[in-house]
């Protein structure tokens, strides 16, 4: 049984025709089922879970990568599977993009494919993320990783915790069925010509706790939250998601 | 930018570690480390890097300082910057011109043999 989470922004008039096709091609392939409209006080995650306890067997996103953290967040231990049909802008369909799933109505075959991977979740204070999460300025924060050892910038320091990433120029893709989180640090230092020059250190941990004299913001899959202490681990194979021919990992 | 280096570990010069740092993969230190390292994989061991620390690795290249131990199972090389105050033990060692080694070398854990004729002729 399939549920579908339609997105707030989705529903703005200039979506409906591209969702008209979603709908007519979901009946066509057999997949139609039940639709939740997201709204500004319907809670997501109550909804899903309801959902889930009358028997929901996949969730689908129907919006972009923050419709698809919501879905993940509600899902949690359950079991169930993950989908996503992203709508709107690439740039905000990053996930979509790494788990091969094209953009509009053509997802909807990947979604009837059911190619299911079991991928690595990431948890911080309770949150759960697939992609990634960032302190963009950490004041003398101290990572303590696997319990073992300290990781100390000695600057200021933007840190990243990556899940499920594409490669950049400095630093590879992060795979989301290794059984580790990548973090990132990058610091802002000069080079003996005064030029700018960022230093890039990655560490894999299945653990880690980042601490700060200073309260510190962490945006967790575009969800921003605060607080002096971050706790992280990776739940191993804890999420099934729908993936397409084309997936980066 | 920095570039890409294969390594699985990268600890960047601006990073400070301490304790013990376990790894199974590549590692390159360019910051500095107190405690242990040890990794199944290669170490890299930067010029700018200060490394107070015993370490254990599969092979091993420095150009930087070491103050503590260091046992390498294959092959450690230790580059014109290197600076090494402390005993090494490896399988190959190729020291460059310039390299400073304070310290016992035990290699493949044998004595070394000095050959019959050679103990004759210095009798």
């Amino acid at each position: 049984m399939y549920y579908y989470v339609y997105d707030e922004f989705i529903q703005d008039p200039k979506f409906e025709r591209e969702l008209s096709l979603v709908e007519t091609r979901l009946t066509d392939l057999g997949i139609s089922g039940k639709i939740a409209r997201l709204a500004l006080f319907r809670d997501a995650k109550t909804l899903i879970q309801d959902e889930i306890k009358k028997g929901a067997k996949t969730i689908v996103a129907v919006g972009n990568d923050l419709t698809l953290t919501k879905v993940i967040e509600a899902v949690a231990d359950s079991g169930v599977a993950v989908a996503v049909i992203p709508i709107g802008s690439p740039n905000s369909n990053r996930m979509a993009d790494i788990l091969g799933v094209p953009a509009g109505v053509v997802a909807c075959d990947v979604l009837s494919a059911r190619i299911i991977e079991e991928i690595d979740a990431g948890d911080i204070n309770g949150h759960r993320f697939l992609h990634s999460a960032i302190i963009e300025d950490a004041v003398a924060p101290m990572i303590v990783c696997n319990g073992n050892y300290k990781l100390m910038p000695t600057k200021r320091a933007s840190i990243e915790i990556k899940n499920l990433t594409l490669p950049e120029p400095d630093v590879r893709a992060a795979n989301p069925t290794d059984g580790r989180l990548e973090i990132v640090i990058r610091t802002q230092g000069r080079s003996w010509i005064g030029k700018k020059k960022v230093t890039v250190s990655v560490v894999p941990v299945e653990l880690a706790r980042i601490t700060s004299p200073e309260i510190m913001k962490i945006t967790i899959d575009g969800k921003s939250i605060e607080a002096r202490e971050f706790k992280i681990r990776v739940i191993p194979n804890q999420l099934r998601v729908i993936t397409g021919k084309g997936r980066k990992f | 930018m920095a570039k890409q280096t294969g390594a699985e570990t990268i600890i960047a010069l601006g990073v400070r570690v301490e304790g013990e740092f376990i790894s199974s993969g590549d590692v390159v230190i360019e910051g500095e480390v107190t405690g242990t390292i040890q990794t199944s994989g290669d170490l890299r061991v930067g010029t700018d890097s200060k490394i107070r620390a015993d370490v254990v690795a599969q092979n091993a290249t420095v150009s930087g300082e070491i103050r503590g131990n260091i046992q390498v199972s294959g092959r450690l090389d230790l580059l014109e910057s290197a600076r090494m105050i402390g005993d090494v033990t490896a399988n190959v060692l190729s020291v460059s011109p310039g390299a400073q080694v304070n310290g016992k070398i035990t290699m493949d854990g044998r004595d070394v043999e000095v050959p019959e004729d050679q103990e004759a002729d210095s009798e």
